[in-house]
């Protein structure tokens, strides 16, 4: 909520705004009397403002009524029900009738009746003819404050303060001071944690949290009979140690950096080489990088040289960050196109380090929070004097190629496209021969401009592999535009063109213009020095001359004295364990977000996270090991009427898990997982070029593979073309920048776990490995321990015992031949498990 | 599921406590239903439509160029805006469109919908459409859902937990071909309402409706029944040991849902089913088969009406079918830049396929209980920007058609300009309030518990527009 300084102060502004248009028109004509604005000051504005504006102003959430009293044009106008004030008619004036509660339906301030006093002063006014100093537009909706000394007061924009750790009348309870709050706030709320989970579940969910996999029946049984205190910090640390918390945490962060190996939109051109980005993440959570260090690499990582080439090549590879986004390659104005890649780089970069959205200030001073058009072209300059290294080719109406990052010769780096021999190479050259003599003899604009297309994918083939054949070592990232040769402006057209392309955008490093409303054509006539946010910082950024800004902005944000980084990243993370964040809306901390539920909390966490060395693993393990973590998911009647939402974390979440986890978690119980990454993925062995086009390799067919056995991150991943099991069960769209993932039931997910090839195949594979095991029993006994990790009460034991009697039966009656019998049960047995919740939620 | 000859088989061979007992659990689980989340229901009030058809055009269609006539717009072209508003600049655009008054109601309709422009006297036009915010993400998801600061149910999933649905084997609310972007599945969710009133999505694959995984490659209806009934039983073990969980009775009910679509979505997706004559009717033609679609290079289908036309046909066939609201959607109506051009081939792709709608469910005698919704999530700005025009949240135009609208007027209007509506203003929630009560519900009373509040579609507004009700 806004408050009331800042809706003077937003009145004002707007009065300056629309003065001219305005203020003459109504000043002529009526004279207002001095003393009649006196009045006006002195008894009802203060009124107003105190009693009306939280409803009624422009500056409010939820404007009532469609009336805003907070400039003279709003009160007289009106709202729904007409005009509030006619001045000199008192009768006329609704404003009185609802201060004097004479209509039932009308009675204001609700719930209350000011003072005769005062209602009368209201008349008085009316009657003089209602004097009214303020101006501006009655605009309903369009609601702005631009006052920074105010948003810097916004809770997120402050520093977070150590909080006292709180004491709490049940002191058993807790067993970390993360307890300690949470308890602290169930007291005042009178609610009472449900007990705690069983073992089996505790380790269930730690294992799928931690790893993204169901624990293995060894690790179940080991954890189950060790009574010891120290059993789960083990289990935590041994699933933390694995290479395969790595591939589960990476993905949150995946979903942030709007992950895709191709640009999607209008025409989707592949990416070859997103995938080293990909591996560059996994590597970092496996390695427990710092988190600022992570955050500097993906932002600056070119300009921070080492010595060592492998450290060397990661740096370069963690810049693919910020040159993985969608992009319009058939955008024809090399201008405009330079400044949406600006905005979606800006967007992802506020978004996922920030989790404040400033892209909108894009076209005008955001609509929220404190952010100037003037603060998103100090950043679009820093990102203006970068170059951005995609790749993809010239191709047909996609005339948008760029150049790689050549990694260092002496990095050991793997790479994934084919290697090309010396015939292939021939062969290829002797195409792209052919195909030139052939444009010769063309006449026809159309025909050449496709044959030029197919001579650029066959180019392309040739310029992926060094002379000796290997495959270069190429990733996507950025690095800084040239600095400026002399002085001088240096935007504008440069005159090279490729048909109605131009490629006009900013040649080297320099400072950006602020451009009305957005539009790449009408620049103002002011350029911004590069820099950041100014409510969120006191001191500008210094940048020299010749440098992007880049590495300032990635200090800038990885620093301990920067308000929400440290904040969004614990938050994230509680989120992913918890099911909701401490801050609701974790992709907005500004002023349109929701207050944390546990402020104290959140700036406990940041701070010792930041002390911690910006440890995500220490800071998981911290989290993981409280008592709020291990809470059941039982439902308790008393508590439920309190805090349906569970805001108070009075129980642990039941959820479904997400896309990943429940086709990896297939993989894993049926034993087909592939546990040894990939190299690469399906796009980068299909190289350079459309996703879907003739003739050529085609990475698409390998999207819904069903004999893919590797785990779900690093299936490909092409925009627009999300792997069925993924897309239907609310995997992340990767052209978005995705904070949570929505939970959805649908009957296509029914659909996919009845009836789809992956399923089935993941069934037929367990089913395989049950009927090894002697004993139906024993065999029912593994699957629920292997699916649910647990053992089957005597009901489900009967249960399965009758099914699978029931369905052998049924393929008899229907002519299946003995032989196929058990395997078609046991397979379908195992399928029905699949389906079952009980396997699909993390209880 | 068994038969009875089926039940005296294998009651026969010795099965018979088993079979039996299969058989009443069977029976309850189905009787269940019947009085189920999907059963339909009782309305507040007598309805004048049973069901829906959305046609969404995402992006936000220049009123100004097609149901919004404004001959001063077009006097003043390229004057700067006579009015004061801090955002807009810029120069007004006249439409390059000719407008012209059709049928015996005379409704104005610009050149770019011929075909609907014959139907002129089935429209209810609403001129005076407003909605809160001038970007595409808020505004769509205000449209569908009412708010878009919090995460609602869809319009559809309200409409089908009010009235159920008739056909137990179908989805109740489908949606044809939605966007990914614009809140994605969030404009099609159910949110806190229970998870079975979610829009189930259709997806339009070169050239034809699918719904995947529809069939089992090697298990016969009855294997698969048994494997389902295993499953559900686990389920509902689960669902007790939860306490109150309606997640997990979702989930039951949707593998209910989904084992039944296997047997009738086939069937209804087949528009082979349906005369030459028919498909003409809607712009399907036999021979131009769609496009891959995206990639290269852009363009191609984009002005054909055979994608669209295509999902109107499916929209027709899915209604009959029982289906209670079937969104369609046709996108790329954000006309920034060339909006001669690309206003043109947008309208063209629409025009016949909506014209063939409209006249097939009046020959068929499903319009008078089918409400007919035309529009998208705000229109465009009467000034220019470059070539194009800009979002306008102020004043735009949707129209209405069928069940219970008076048909063939226009109701409510914007300024000279087109700029901002000044009469008959129906605001979204207004529209959600007024479609509602043609389905027979009232508004206000259409209300589910979250949070410790009745929630309503209409949050806390909405007024029902009389005006137009027949």
């Amino acid at each position: 909520m806004v408050d009331r300084f800042v809706i003077r102060q937003f009145s004002l502004f707007l009065g300056f705004c629309f003065y001219c248009a305005l203020c003459l028109n109504v000043a002529a004509q009526e004279r207002t009397e001095p003393d009649g604005l006196k009045f006006f000051e002195k008894h009802i504005r203060p009124v107003l403002v105190k009693e009306c504006y939280s409803c009624h102003s422009n500056a409010s959430d939820d404007i009532k009524g469609k009336l805003t009293l907070d400039t003279r044009a709003g009160i007289r106008k009106g709202g729904d029900r007409g005009p509030t004030v006619v001045p000199g008619d008192v009768r006329q004036s609704l404003l009185i009738r609802a201060l004097r509660h004479t209509d039932a339906k009308l009675k204001m301030p609700p719930g209350k009746k000011l003072p005769e006093e005062v209602v009368s002063n209201f008349e008085t006014w009316i009657a003089m003819g209602a004097p009214d100093s303020r101006d501006g537009d009655a605009v309903v909706g369009d609601k702005y404050t631009a006052d920074m000394e105010q948003g810097r007061r916004h809770w997120a924009f402050q520093q977070p303060k150590t909080a006292q750790i709180p004491n709490v009348k049940r002191t058993e309870w807790p067993r970390t001071d993360v307890d300690r709050f949470i308890m602290a706030r169930m007291e005042s709320k009178g609610l009472i944690p449900v007990a705690d989970a069983d073992r089996r579940t505790l380790l269930r969910r730690l294992s799928f949290d931690l790893t993204g996999l169901p624990p293995s029946t060894e690790d179940m049984t080991a954890f189950e009979s060790d009574p010891s205190d120290q059993a789960i910090e083990r289990a935590v640390d041994r699933l933390l140690a694995s290479p395969r918390s790595g591939e589960k945490w990476a993905r949150h962060w995946l979903d942030l950096a709007r992950y895709a190996e191709s640009t999607g939109k209008t025409v989707n051109f592949y990416y070859p080489h997103a995938w080293r980005y990909r591996d560059y993440v996994i590597a970092a959570f496996n390695k427990d990088k710092p988190y600022d260090q992570f955050i500097k690499e993906q932002l600056a990582g070119d300009l921070m040289p080492s010595d060592d080439p492998g450290i060397e090549a990661e740096r370069l590879i963690a810049t693919g960050f910020l040159a993985i986004g969608p992009k319009t390659l058939n955008e024809r104005s090399g201008l405009k196109y330079e400044l949406d890649i600006v905005d979606e780089q800006i967007d992802v970069t506020t978004q996922a380090f920030l989790g404040i959205t400033v892209a909108c200030s894009r076209c005008h001073d955001h609509k929220f929070d404190p952010i100037p058009q003037a603060d998103y072209y100090a950043l679009a300059g820093i990102f203006r004097s970068t170059e951005v290294c995609y790749g993809t080719v010239s191709y047909i109406n996609a005339q948008r190629q760029t150049r790689l990052v050549t990694l260092p010769e002496k990095a050991n780096v793997e790479t994934a496209a084919p290697h090309l021999s010396d015939r292939e190479r021939q062969q290829l050259e002797a195409q792209i021969k052919d195909a030139r003599n052939s444009i010769r003899s063309m006449k026809d604009g159309l025909q050449q401009f496709f044959a030029q297309g197919r001579i650029s994918l066959l180019q392309a083939q040739l310029d992926a592999c060094e002379v000796d054949g290997r495959p270069k070592r190429l990733a996507m990232g950025v690095r800084d535009k040239p600095t400026p040769a002399g002085t001088g402006l240096r935007l504008g057209s440069r005159g090279r063109r490729f048909g109605d392309f131009t490629y006009d955008g900013m040649e080297s490093i320099d400072d950006s213009p602020v451009y009305v409303r957005g539009e790449p054509d009408q620049p103002g006539e002011r350029r911004v020095p590069r820099g950041t946010l100014q409510v969120i910082s006191t001191e500008p950024l210094v940048i020299a001359a010749t440098s992007s800004g880049r590495l300032e902005l990635a200090n800038w944000i990885a620093s301990r004295s920067n308000p929400l980084t440290a904040r969004v990243m614990v938050n994230r993370v509680w989120l992913q364990l918890f099911g909701r964040g401490l801050v609701p809306t974790a992709d907005d901390f500004g002023l349109a977000g929701q207050q944390p539920s546990h402020p104290e909390l959140l700036d406990h966490l940041a701070i010792r996270f930041m002390e911690d060395g910006w440890s995500v693993k220490r800071l998981i393990k911290y989290l993981v090991t409280s008592r709020v973590y291990q809470l059941s998911t039982t439902a308790d009647n008393g508590a439920m009427q309190v805090d349906p939402d569970n805001v108070f974390f009075w129980r642990m979440q039941p959820r479904r898990f997400d896309a990943e986890c429940l086709r990896d978690a297939m993989l894993a119980v049926s034993g087909q997982l592939t546990a040894t990454p990939p190299v690469g993925s399906a796009v980068a062995r299909a190289g350079e070029g459309p996703v879907t086009g003739f003739s050529r390799r085609s990475a698409l067919t390998a999207v819904n593979d069903p004999r893919n056995t590797h785990r779900s991150i690093y299936l490909p991943v092409i925009r627009d073309n999300l792997p069925e099991s993924m897309g239907l069960f609310d995997g992340a769209d990767p052209s978005l920048i995705v904070t949570s993932r929505k939970q959805t039931t649908v009957p296509s997910q029914g659909l996919f776990l009845l009836n789809n090839e992956f399923v089935m195949r993941a069934a037929d594979a367990m089913a395989d490995n049950l009927l090894r095991v002697e004993s139906v029993p024993d065999r029912i006994h593994e699957a629920f321990l292997g699916l649910y990790g647990r053992l089957p009460t005597s009901g489900e034991q009967s249960a399965t015992e009758k099914f699978l009697k029931n369905y052998q039966d049924r393929l008899a009656t229907e002519g299946v031949v003995e032989a196929r019998r058990p395997k078609e049960t046991w397979s379908a047995f195992c399928q029905a498990m699949f389906a079952s919740a009980e396997f699909q939620y993390r209880k | 599921m068994l038969t009875r000859r089926e039940l005296l088989q294998v009651t026969g061979s010795g099965f018979g406590f088993l079979a039996l007992a299969a058989l009443a659990h069977q029976q309850a689980a189905r009787a269940s239903e019947e009085s189920g989340p999907l059963a339909p229901r009782e309305t507040h009030f007598a309805p004048k439509a049973k069901r829906v058809i959305f046609l969404c055009m995402e992006g936000g269609p220049s009123h100004v160029d097609t149901f919004d006539h404004k001959p001063t717009l077009t006097k003043d072209d390229g004057k700067s805006i006579p009015w004061a508003n801090g955002a807009a600049r810029g120069r007004l655009k006249g439409s390059p469109f000719q407008f012209m008054q059709h049928g015996e109601s005379g409704l104005w309709i610009s050149e770019l919908f011929p075909e609907v422009a014959k139907h002129a006297d089935k429209l209810c036009v609403l001129n005076g459409m407003h909605t809160d915010r001038p970007n595409h993400a808020q505004a769509y998801l205000q449209m569908h859902c009412g708010l878009f600061q919090f995460p609602r149910p869809s319009m559809g999933a309200w409409v089908l937990y009010g009235l159920g649905t008739v056909n137990q084997n179908l989805p109740g609310f489908i949606t044809i071909n939605p966007p990914s972007s614009n809140g994605g599945s969030a404009n099609y969710a159910a949110s806190f309402l229970p998870a079975v009133y979610q829009g189930t999505r259709i997806q339009q694959q070169s050239g034809q409706e699918t719904v995947s995984n529809l069939q089992n490659r090697r298990r016969s209806t009855e294997t698969q029944r048994l494997q389902l009934d295993f499953t559900q039983e686990l389920n509902r073990a689960t669902a007790e040991s939860l306490g109150e969980s309606p997640e997990i009775e979702g989930l039951i009910s949707s593998y209910e849902l989904a084992f039944r679509m296997q047997a009738e979505m086939p069937e209804v997706l087949d528009l082979a089913k349906e005369t030459e004559t028919t498909r003409r009717l809607y712009g399907i033609e036999e021979s131009s088969r769609v496009s891959g679609g995206r990639g290269i290079p852009a363009g191609g289908s984009s002005s054909g009406t055979n994608n669209f036309g295509r999902q109107c046909l499916l929209a027709r066939r899915l209604i009959e079918a029982g289906v209670r609201f079937v969104e369609v959607t046709a996108s790329g109506w954000d006309h920034h830049r060339s909006l001669k051009e690309s206003l043109t081939s947008s309208c063209r792709a629409v025009d016949k396929p909506i014209a063939g709608l409209l006249a097939d469910l009046a020959q068929r005698d499903l319009l008078k209980e089918t409400l007919v919704l035309w529009g998208g999530e705000f229109g465009r700005s009467p000034y220019a920007q470059g070539d194009g025009r800009d979002h306008n949240s102020k004043g735009f135009s949707m129209w209405m058609a069928g069940a219970g609208v008076k048909p063939g007027i226009n109701y409510g209007k914007t300024d000279d300009f087109g700029y901002e509506a000044i009469e008959g203003r129906v605001h979204i929630h207004d529209w959600h309030a007024t479609i509602l009560h043609l389905l027979g519900l009232d508004h206000e009373r259409l209300t589910f518990r979250y949070a410790g509040r009745d929630m309503r579609l209409t949050d806390v507004k909405g007024n029902v527009v009389n005006d137009i009700l027949a």
